[in-house]
């Protein structure tokens, strides 16, 4: 790092009184966000870090695995980014044990993040009372989608409860289409499986179930019935699930192909890109029911340890220009997510995204995802169980069996 | 000249060897020359201890640790093994890869050997031929397996195209079962590798001299005969390359099954190694993951130890080194 | 059986209607079939390349392309986005030559001097260091980069091409080695005894007998390393630096981004560009793959 030759030169040269420009704060930003869409979103990060008088280097590896290793393998090479993404979960909480990242408390205390901040949020990103790291979007991953052409030719409108849902499933098979479309990956399966437990299973059992890893809760005959209507899901589906990325599937949506998807809000970019409109060819749900549960996630940013000024100033810098509304504004609109400020205006958003903000006003109804209650490891055995339940005869009650072993084994 | 059969993996046996003794020690250095040799292995003996021994000793203490994401000073006894021979996921891992590595190793000489043999037949546009075959191991694994899923998918691919071209009834979505869909896999390495297995056995077979083929056509002995008989056992050295390069890209298969099912339907094309790499990075469980790999190590060392043994036992016999 | 079409035959000239022989149809038969086989994907690479995405979402992987585009070529080449950027993969092709070149040289090189020494002559650590060597070919690269890391950024040569070269050459020795070993291994002895007798020495031996005889070998370890060095995305992630980014860090960027659309055409465009300097060098490579190097050496 060149970093103590620069300061020392800047050093000398303000010692001399020369006029220099202030040297912009740099920052070396390693992310996952490589789509088209998802640069244009990151393009606004940069911009308004470089207007706030920062330098804006971006580190952009496709793949949230690839980003991760390359930035934990950095650290541990002593020649950490400035800053790098992780979702906002438990997957950089071993850095924060082992003492390598800074915190952001200053900024956290100037904008009152303790007062505003989701709560689901808050527990992942403040541990040990101090904040370490900057959340910048908000997801939710327990969306459900539907093509308004497929259900209008099988003769159903927008399911207003879980009944409705399963008949409109049966009206749209009856009608020849397909009724349900699922990516036939492992996160995805999980995912639909995690959507039904949510909405069909109920908060209470989610929670006991990810939240606790309450043993009680995986025998009971309410989670049996829940991996049972999982499966059942798959009688709607068609037969190319298998290996399907889920912008492929998304796109049997769009093609008005397939009636139900259920995918997180990241689906939108999709439809938007194909000149779909919220509401006009699509529509969404995140649950029936006023108090439906929201689930929460998201992106945040971690700042590596260091001792470096400038790379610490320019930390900081980062942590308040992402937060701050202008830019949340800015980045989200073009991402497809929510802002983590409840103080901005929502005018400008589609429906679905308003839907979304409105929920999260309510703070029964927000729901940490999976990702923020469970390690990794384990939340991986899960995958392992539920792509089995989805794709071979395994039983419920053998899957409920091997769920309570995955959660019991240290 | 040569004649008779090589032994495996390394050496040919010369029917006319000189007998042990003066001639052997002259074939190799004495003492005192041998220097220049021990130097010139100076970059690989470093590289063993630095790269590779290193690493293996890292590997294996962190697989007696509780590891998670970083690594971890404690002390986890055996317990990373236990969780790994407990797990389904890497019990049906193990048996795909066995599987897929009988059949692909199989396929792919087989496939490899005949090309070579074929293109050796002074063919027109052997330029051409050979390139076709080989082109496709230039194409990264990845694009290899996209390629290749959307070919297998039933409503992207074959399947669907033999339905529109009018063959209604057409089954083609092996990639979709639970029984068939390692095989897919099988058939996309395959196309990916089988042209280094040609090109390393033309070279292989380039290096046989013609005078062999004229002596045999004298004796009578058909082209088929010819090849089966005298020209596979004297490639011996070659398919010995071809094979523990094809070992290789087997143990360490990931990228294909990834771009392809990753690792599905459900488990039914889980491998190892991407057990190894999920828990590296995904699952942030390089404790279980170290486990997995020196487990792999060891199931390698106990294929091939008797084979090294079986090989260095003929040499010795033969009276070389 | 099918002399007559024997091609080895060169006492005789060949009679013209020979060719058209069962066994040469049957050997032409299996030739075309195979490299259909082989073709087949590369076709579908190459039209989904030249089609618009329209015809991709709604058509046939199999199907000709209604309209003709190179736009996505273009776009692979120099405008795709890989993160803010947007100048394709064309960003990251001369720093995939600056890896490969001295990568390629030293790995080739060093394999060819350790499979000579370990084939010829008794060094009786090598032996088992060798082994060592051989075990290490199977661990998947990831298990060991936590060491390699630490290991380079305590000699502070972490993250620059210095780094990834010696990395290429590590992971490329146990190939090479045995590639070149079986290979020496298979050479007529005899070569090796008359340049002892003669007075050669260890190195003497190895530029003016063994280098000139190894062409062949020397081919396939080019197209081996060449194509796993140019195709290697994680170590160069890992190890080359920001600055120093290969070609296949954009095209993971082109290919793998999570969400939104995928470009079919424009991955397939990116793929195909990628892969041209290995495919170039195969083709190149072609006219060393003769026969009777070694073999003619044995004559007389």
């Amino acid at each position: 790092m060149k970093a103590p030759a620069r300061s020392l030169l800047a050093a000398l040269i303000a010692s001399f009184g020369l006029a220099s420009p202030a040297l912009a704060q740099k920052a070396e930003v390693i992310h996952w966000w490589t789509s088209g869409g998802e640069s244009a979103a990151v393009k606004q990060l940069a911009e308004a870090y470089t207007k706030a008088g920062g330098q804006w280097v971006d580190n952009a590896i496709a793949g949230g695995d690839n980003a991760r290793a390359a930035a934990l393998n950095r650290i541990a090479g002593g020649n950490p980014p400035t800053a790098s993404q992780f979702n906002t979960s438990k997957q950089y909480h071993e850095l924060i044990e082992a003492g390598l990242l800074n915190n952001v408390d200053e900024v956290a205390a100037k904008e009152g993040w303790e007062q505003w901040m989701p709560t689901p949020i808050k527990n992942v990103i403040k541990v040990q009372g101090h904040y370490y790291a900057v959340p910048v979007n908000i997801h939710s991953a327990a969306w459900f989608w539907y093509s308004k052409a497929v259900l209008a030719k099988a003769g159903v409108t927008e399911p207003k409860t879980e009944a409705e849902f399963w008949t409109a499933l049966d009206k749209i098979k009856a009608s020849g289409q397909i009724g349900f479309a699922q990516s036939g990956t492992l996160s995805y399966e999980r995912a639909t499986f995690t959507a039904v437990l949510l909405h069909m299973g109920g908060r209470d059992l989610y929670m006991k179930f990810y939240g606790d890893k309450d043993i009680n809760a995986v025998k009971s005959p309410e989670f049996r019935t829940v991996l049972e209507k999982f499966k059942k899901l798959r009688t709607y589906a068609d037969p190319g699930v298998a290996g399907r990325n889920w912008n492929d599937t998304t796109a049997l949506l769009v093609t008005d192909k397939a009636g139900f998807q259920t995918v997180g809000d990241w689906a939108k970019g999709e439809f938007l890109s194909a000149g779909k409109t919220a509401g006009k060819e699509f529509g969404c749900f995140a649950g029936w029911g006023p108090k439906a549960p929201y689930m929460v996630s998201g992106d945040v940013f971690v700042l590596p340890k260091t001792s470096n000024k400038e790379a610490i100033a320019a930390q900081q810098l980062m942590a308040k220009v992402i937060t701050s509304p202008a830019t949340q504004v800015a980045f989200n609109a073009k991402k497809g997510s929510i802002p983590i400020r409840p103080d901005v205006d929502a005018s400008g958003m589609d429906i679905c995204a308003q839907a979304g903000v409105t929920a999260l006003k309510d703070p029964a109804r927000q729901t940490p995802d999976p990702s923020m209650l469970m390690a990794p490891d384990l939340f991986g055995k899960v995958a392992d169980v539920i792509t089995k339940v989805w794709n071979t005869d395994l039983k419920p009650e053998d899957a409920q069996t091997q769920l309570v072993a995955a959660i019991g084994a240290k | 000249m040569r004649t008779g059969p090589s032994a495996v993996l390394g050496r040919s046996e010369a029917a006319d060897a000189p007998p042990r003794g003066a001639a052997s020690a002259s074939k190799r250095g004495g003492p005192k020359t041998a220097w220049a040799a021990h130097t010139a292995l100076l970059p690989m003996g470093a590289t063993v201890l630095i790269a590779y021994v290193a690493s293996i000793l890292w590997t294996l203490r962190i697989s007696l640790s509780n590891s998670k994401m970083l690594p971890r000073n404690d002390w986890a006894g055996v317990a990373q093994y236990v969780n790994l021979f407990e797990s389904d996921r890497w019990l049906t891992a193990l048996a795909n890869i066995g599987l897929f590595g009988l059949v692909f190793i199989a396929g792919a000489v087989v496939l490899g050997f005949l090309l070579a043999v074929f293109i050796d037949q002074k063919v027109r546009l052997e330029g051409v031929f050979r390139t076709i075959y080989l082109y496709s191991f230039s194409i990264s694994f990845v694009a290899c397996g996209v390629i290749w899923q959307w070919m297998f998918n039933p409503t992207l691919g074959i399947q669907r195209s033999l339905r529109s071209w009018g063959w209604e009834s057409a089954r083609f979505d092996w990639i979709a079962t639970q029984d068939m869909a390692i095989y897919c896999v099988v058939i996309a390495v395959l196309w990916h590798s089988a042209g280094l297995v040609m090109a390393i056995l033309l070279a292989g077979l380039r290096g046989i001299d013609d005078e062999l083929w004229k002596a045999a056509r004298i004796e009578g002995v058909p082209r088929w005969r010819y090849y089966l008989n005298i020209v596979l056992p004297q490639l011996g050295p070659s398919l010995g390359t071809a094979v523990v390069l094809l070992a290789v890209s087997v143990v360490k298969l990931f990228d294909a099954v990834v771009a392809m099912t990753n690792g599905g339907p459900g488990d039914a094309t889980d491998v190892p190694t991407k057990f190894i790499i999920d828990n590296l990075f995904e699952r942030q469980n390089i404790g279980l993951a170290s486990a997995a790999s020196v487990t792999m190590l060891v199931t390698v060392v106990i294929i091939v130890a008797p084979m090294v043994y079986a090989r260095s036992r003929a040499n010795a016999a033969a009276g070389r080194a | 059986m099918t002399i007559a079409a024997s091609p080895g035959n060169t006492l005789s000239p060949r009679p013209r209607r020979a060719f058209f022989t069962p066994a040469r149809l049957g050997v032409y038969f299996f030739l075309v079939s195979a490299a259909l086989f082989f073709l087949l994907p590369l076709y579908v690479m190459g039209i989904t390349s030249i089609k618009p995405m329209t015809e991709i979402r709604e058509g046939n992987i199999f199907a000709l392309p209604l309209a003709i585009t190179f736009e996505p070529w273009a776009q692979a080449w120099s405008s795709a986005c890989t993160g803010l950027e947007c100048n394709g993969i064309s960003v990251g092709f001369w720093n995939s030559v600056r890896i490969l070149i001295p990568s390629l040289v030293l790995s080739v090189l060093l394999g060819s001097i350790n499979g000579y020494a370990l084939a010829y002559w008794r060094v009786k650590w090598a032996g088992w260091f060798f082994g060592v060597l051989m075990l290490g070919a199977f661990i998947p690269y990831p298990v060991m980069l936590y060491p390699l890391v630490r290991m380079f950024a305590s000699v502070n040569m972490f993250q620059s091409i210095p780094n990834i070269v010696l990395i290429h050459t590590f992971f490329g020795m146990p190939i090479m080695t045995l590639l070149f070993r079986n290979y020496y291994s298979s050479l007529p002895i005899e070569l090796f005894k008359a340049a002892r007798i003669d007075g050669g020495s260890f190195w003497r031996i190895y530029f003016q007998l063994m280098l000139p005889m190894s062409l062949p070998i020397f081919v396939v370890a080019l197209i081996l390393q060449t194509t796993g060095i140019w195709n290697d995305f994680l170590l160069g992630l890992i190890f080359a630096g920001r600055e120093n980014y290969p070609m296949t860090v954009q095209l993971n960027n082109i290919i793998n981004s999570t969400q939104g659309e995928k470009l079919y055409n424009v991955n397939m465009a990116a793929t195909l560009l990628a892969s041209m300097v290995p495919l170039v060098v195969y083709f190149v490579s072609g006219r060393w793959f003769v026969r009777g190097i070694a073999a003619g050496a044995v004559k007389g």
